[in-house]
């Protein structure tokens, strides 16, 4: 598993498909901060004025992260602030199912009010749910190992194969 | 350390992103003319009087008039005492039950499920535009149950 993480080509798929993710997610909250901050607010994690710096500020988090992985600069560490974005909705999700609160529409890419039900996306992908957990648990697992794992040296800069078995060098 | 796991992440760039990313979110609320009044609810417009809970009971006690915003289900269930069921989603035909006891009515407050319900805020504003002043309950029925605050809850038919 770890082998695979550590492929150059897994690690720019990754990086595309997340950092795309984040900027796709971004932009409808961005553009419309009212309805996001209402959203944050139905969460009922924080209070109305938290609510509203988080709605203020989430959103270009997602935005300067996910543009930086997509460009590839900077990518440890923009794939760490999504990795912390991550764990910080996981515990407000998993706070609100906790307390059993129904929230139908997340947030997490349209902040458009409850329109007729349209049938898709069915109701369960969009409302803070078990779908969103294991999503984000999925996610969590792809900025963390962009973050943390080592890409393997050897395909890119042909070293010998005695590296590219985990022999790093020593200067580095 | 496992080689596979070495870390080199710089911890200046990662508070570099976070801190340029919060700026620009602030940036953008201030100069896009989209952004938001950070100190005040989102629901909240220009115009809208908020009351909170112990000033709500203190105005019970002196006689004020509640509005119950929510569906009207939720209000047979459970209410603030003495309050009427004026909900937004019926609010034209409800309107008309009500409007002769709102028109002699001193004070009138009006409520809703608190958070995200914009229910009460929706309602005051459209009692304004027919000319009655109503206050909003701020962070709606929780606030007032937070505070021990009574509630009528006999069932209504």
């Amino acid at each position: 598993m770890t082998r695979l993480l550590a492929s150059p080509r897994v690690q720019l798929v990754l990086r595309l498909l997340l950092g795309a993710f984040f900027v796709y997610a971004s932009l409808d909250k961005i553009a419309s901060p009212a309805g996001f901050a209402r959203i944050v607010y139905q969460w009922q994690v924080a209070g109305p004025l938290p609510s509203n710096l988080a709605a203020v500020t989430l959103p270009w988090l997602e935005l300067v992260a996910g543009l930086l992985l997509v460009i590839g600069v900077w990518r440890r560490e923009a794939a760490l602030v999504i990795a912390l974005l991550l764990v910080v909705f996981l515990v407000a999700a998993g706070s609100v199912l906790a307390r059993g609160i129904d929230v139908t529409n997340c947030g997490c890419f349209s902040v458009a009010k409850e329109a007729a039900d349209s049938g898709w996306p069915p109701a369960w992908t969009k409302g803070v749910g078990w779908f969103l957990v294991v999503r984000n648990l999925l996610l969590l697992a792809a900025a963390l190992s962009l973050a943390f794992v080592k890409p393997r040296a050897g395909e890119r800069r042909g070293l010998p194969a005695a590296e590219q078995a985990g022999f790093t060098p020593a200067s580095e | 350390m496992l080689p596979f796991f070495d870390m080199p992440v710089d911890w200046r760039r990662f508070i570099l992103i976070l801190a340029g990313a919060v700026a620009l979110g602030f940036a953008w609320n201030a100069a896009s003319g989209r952004g938001i009044a950070l100190g005040q609810s989102v629901l909240s417009q220009a115009g809208d009087e908020l009351v909170k809970a112990p000033d709500a009971k203190a105005l019970l006690d002196k006689g004020a008039l509640f509005l119950d915003a929510r569906p009207r289900d939720f209000w047979k269930l459970s209410r603030i005492p003495g309050s009427l069921s004026l909900p937004e989603e019926d609010f034209d035909r409800a309107f008309q039950e009500v409007e002769p006891r709102l028109r002699r009515a001193g004070t009138i407050v009006v409520y809703c499920s608190g958070y995200g319900c914009d229910a009460s805020h929706v309602v005051a504003r459209k009692l304004r535009e027919k000319g009655i002043a109503a206050a909003i309950l701020d962070e709606g029925l929780p606030a007032w149950q937070d505070a021990q605050l009574p509630l009528d809850s006999q069932a209504r038919p």
